[in-house]
């Protein structure tokens, strides 16, 4: 465990972890266990779950806080920032995260190119700053049907959630126009959310009873059974960053139809995906040559997403913001002004605020009073006695 | 130094793709030329000439100007200048006139649309008759600096608020979608008109005085809205006659009135149409692949 290079202690920030279940915490859960596989250390933090408050510990020794945010009148940020930044500081100390106050970022992830895009043109950080480093898919996981599915009847099937921003107002024009097009075609609708009454009732305006399945929302662990029922897999939404749904229909063996939009075109070459513009007619269209192509495909996953490369990726980045020089508060504020003519001097404001807040809880609670966690390493492989354990234990100590 | 170069120059070309790890010979932080290439500046900005500018700032005038007339009739009424048969004859008078405009203004002449306004007009104006003695005791117990003070407040939130392109005006016999905003605004001026027209002494005149606002409030935007499609410059002739009378009736009501509204019009027609235009120069618009697609066709619930 006594890696080449150097082992960093990370801390990932997020509000959404398990139990809830998407493309963020898939991300951080995937990227976590293969960064704890590398040799570092990481431990996230996020909100609490209802009861689930406090410290728990998931797969892998991957240390989780559950913090209980107080609860603030407008649900500010700004506010929420400061009455959970003793937490924060504590968590810090405690687990030897190496950062002086909370300093501005020297480098940034993003997920794809055109994210890396945008990112670039709303916050002004110099693009040599940014990397691009995919989200990748759980190949274990979602695999392929064992059998192929007879293509007498075409399966399309559409697992989001059922709000606007992904598209549900055009899957409610695509099929009908497709299920009078192409009479072998049957739908499963999987997902749940505000537009689904919407979906209902195009059912009943066009008598698809028969033809169109909708399924309710899907627990993620029955997601996999549901996609290898299906032949094509078809996406709607309006934005994208990446789409990681995609990918795992990808890696079940089903073609993707998606909208054009976002970083969608980036994340699977040509022979897997359908690309369309976001109107009904093109979607139609590219779901007629999905059709076409159905009988030629073959999925090849495993090449092209793996969550190893994606931590090994993110982990030159995280050697790359070790180096880059620390600067000092004073020197940074004058960067904060230049961020807009009010923005700027809010954000010099509220690093002030942050410092002096620091300064207050090293006064009341110093550093050397918070209990530091030791290096707790977990031992992968099989041991011969208990007295290799206590060895190996103490020398982590 | 050389083995860098040629590292360089022999590795293949970088693609704008997120699968198979990362790319050869290039770093994840590899900025490539085509960075930013499909954004696009400016794409929806309109480009706007001070005249055109200036003559569609003549509605809200208009608008101002019709509303003073109004304050300035009230004004008179309740110093009783204006007397209660005076002021119904200034009713038929405005009621004539405004329907002749609609008629001169809508070209197909259908005599099932004239029928269906002169009964609607019937009905309104009876009810207003019976509901004419609860307005005149409606405001008894409140005091007039009350009353006035409301008024003036309702009559302002009537003119923020109300709907000056005409977009919710569709010509009549259509259905039309009004925006919350102009039901406000219509509801305000309403409102401002009861509160007025409560303090009057007779039943009659609180009769003519409620006809004559709810004439304007009601059916103003319309008649205007149909002389400005029929042709501009019937629209521009009587905005500035408008706009004359007004003043002129200002200027013997109250010299302090006038040189407001004087103001008013002046900022409203000058000053704003030039300071829009040189504001848009710093109008900076980014759009590109990364934002939420429109959807090209209306949702219908």
């Amino acid at each position: 465990m006594d890696g080449d290079g150097k082992r960093h202690r990370i801390l990932m920030v997020s509000d959404f972890f398990f139990p809830n279940f998407g493309g963020v915490e898939s991300h951080i859960y995937y990227l976590s266990q293969c960064l704890l596989k590398l040799g570092h250390k990481v431990v996230v933090m996020t909100h609490a779950y209802g009861s689930r408050s406090g410290v728990r510990y998931v797969t892998g020794g991957l240390k989780v806080y559950y913090v209980p945010w107080k609860p603030f009148l407008m649900q500010n940020t700004l506010p929420t920032l400061f009455l959970t930044f003793p937490i924060v500081r504590t968590i810090l100390i405690r687990e030897k995260i190496s950062v002086f106050t909370l300093a501005d970022f020297d480098q940034a992830i993003c997920v794809s190119h055109t994210s890396k895009e945008n990112t670039v043109l709303r916050s002004g950080i110099s693009p040599q700053k940014v990397f691009m480093v995919p989200n990748a898919v759980d190949t274990a996981m979602f695999t392929p049907s064992p059998e192929r599915l007879s293509c007498d009847e075409i399966v399309i099937v559409v697992i989001s959630r059922l709000v606007y921003r992904k598209g549900a107002d055009l899957l409610v024009e695509v099929i009908p126009e497709v299920c009078r097009l192409f009479p072998k075609v049957r739908f499963i609708v999987g997902g749940d959310g505000p537009k689904r009454v919407r979906l209902e009732e195009m059912r009943e305006k066009f008598s698809l009873q028969d033809r169109v399945e909708m399924l309710g929302a899907v627990p993620h662990a029955q997601v996999r059974s549901v996609l290898i029922s299906g032949h094509i897999f078809l996406n709607s939404s309006l934005t994208e960053a990446f789409c990681i749904a995609i990918l795992e229909a990808a890696s079940c063996g089903l073609l993707t139809v998606s909208t054009r939009v976002g970083g969608v075109p980036e994340v699977l070459p040509d022979d897997m995906i359908v690309l369309a513009q976001p109107a009904p007619e093109d979607m139609v269209r590219a779901v007629k040559k999905a059709i076409d192509m159905l009988p030629g495909i073959d999925p090849q996953m495993k090449k092209l997403y793996s969550w190893d490369d994606v931590a090994k990726r993110t982990e030159i980045v995280y050697d790359r913001a070790m180096q880059s020089s620390k600067t000092d508060l004073l020197e940074r504020l004058p960067r904060y002004l230049t961020c807009g003519a009010w923005a700027g001097k809010l954000f010099c404001l509220v690093m002030i605020i942050n410092y002096l807040l620091w300064c207050l809880l090293e006064y009341l609670q110093p550093t050397e009073g918070i209990e530091e966690v030791p290096d707790i390493r977990l031992v992968y492989a099989h041991l011969e006695s208990v007295n290799d354990m206590c060895r190996i234990q103490s020398e982590g100590n | 130094m050389n083995s860098e170069r040629s590292r360089i120059k022999c590795r293949p070309k970088w693609r704008k793709v997120a699968y198979g790890g990362r790319q050869p010979g290039y770093d994840d932080n590899y900025t490539d030329e085509s960075f930013l290439e499909e954004m696009v500046m400016n794409a929806n900005v309109v480009k706007r000439d001070l005249l055109k500018v200036m003559i569609d700032s003549v509605s809200i005038s208009q608008y101002l100007c019709i509303v003073a007339l109004v304050v300035s009739t009230w004004s008179y009424t309740l110093s009783l200048v204006i007397d209660d048969v005076t002021l119904l004859k200034l009713d038929i008078s405005l009621l004539l006139v405004g329907f002749s405009m609609l008629l001169v203004t809508t070209c197909p002449f259908s005599l099932k649309l004239f029928s269906k306004y002169v009964l609607n007009i019937t009905f309104f104006i009876s009810g207003l008759y019976v509901l004419a003695p609860i307005y005149q005791t409606l405001t008894r117990s409140i005091s007039s600096d009350s009353i006035w003070a409301l008024a003036a407040c309702l009559l302002l939130v009537h003119l923020f608020l109300h709907d000056y392109s005409g977009s919710t005006i569709k010509p009549p016999g259509t259905h039309n979608n009004p925006k919350l905003t102009s039901n406000i605004s219509l509801n305000a001026s309403i409102v401002a008109s009861v509160l007025v027209a409560s303090r009057l002494p007779s039943r009659l005149h609180v009769f003519a005085i409620m006809l004559f606002s709810l004439q304007i409030f009601l059916f103003a935007p319309l008649i205007v809205f149909c002389i400005k499609k029929y042709s501009l410059r019937l629209h521009l002739i009587f905005s500035f006659a408008l706009m004359v009378i007004t003043l002129s009736i200002m200027y013997q009501l109250h010299r302090m009135f006038f040189i407001l509204l004087l103001a008013l019009i002046v900022f409203i027609s000058i000053v704003c149409p030039y300071w829009l235009i040189r504001i848009q120069e710093y109008k900076f618009e980014i759009n590109g692949p990364w934002d939420e697609a429109k959807l090209c066709f209306d949702i219908t619930e």
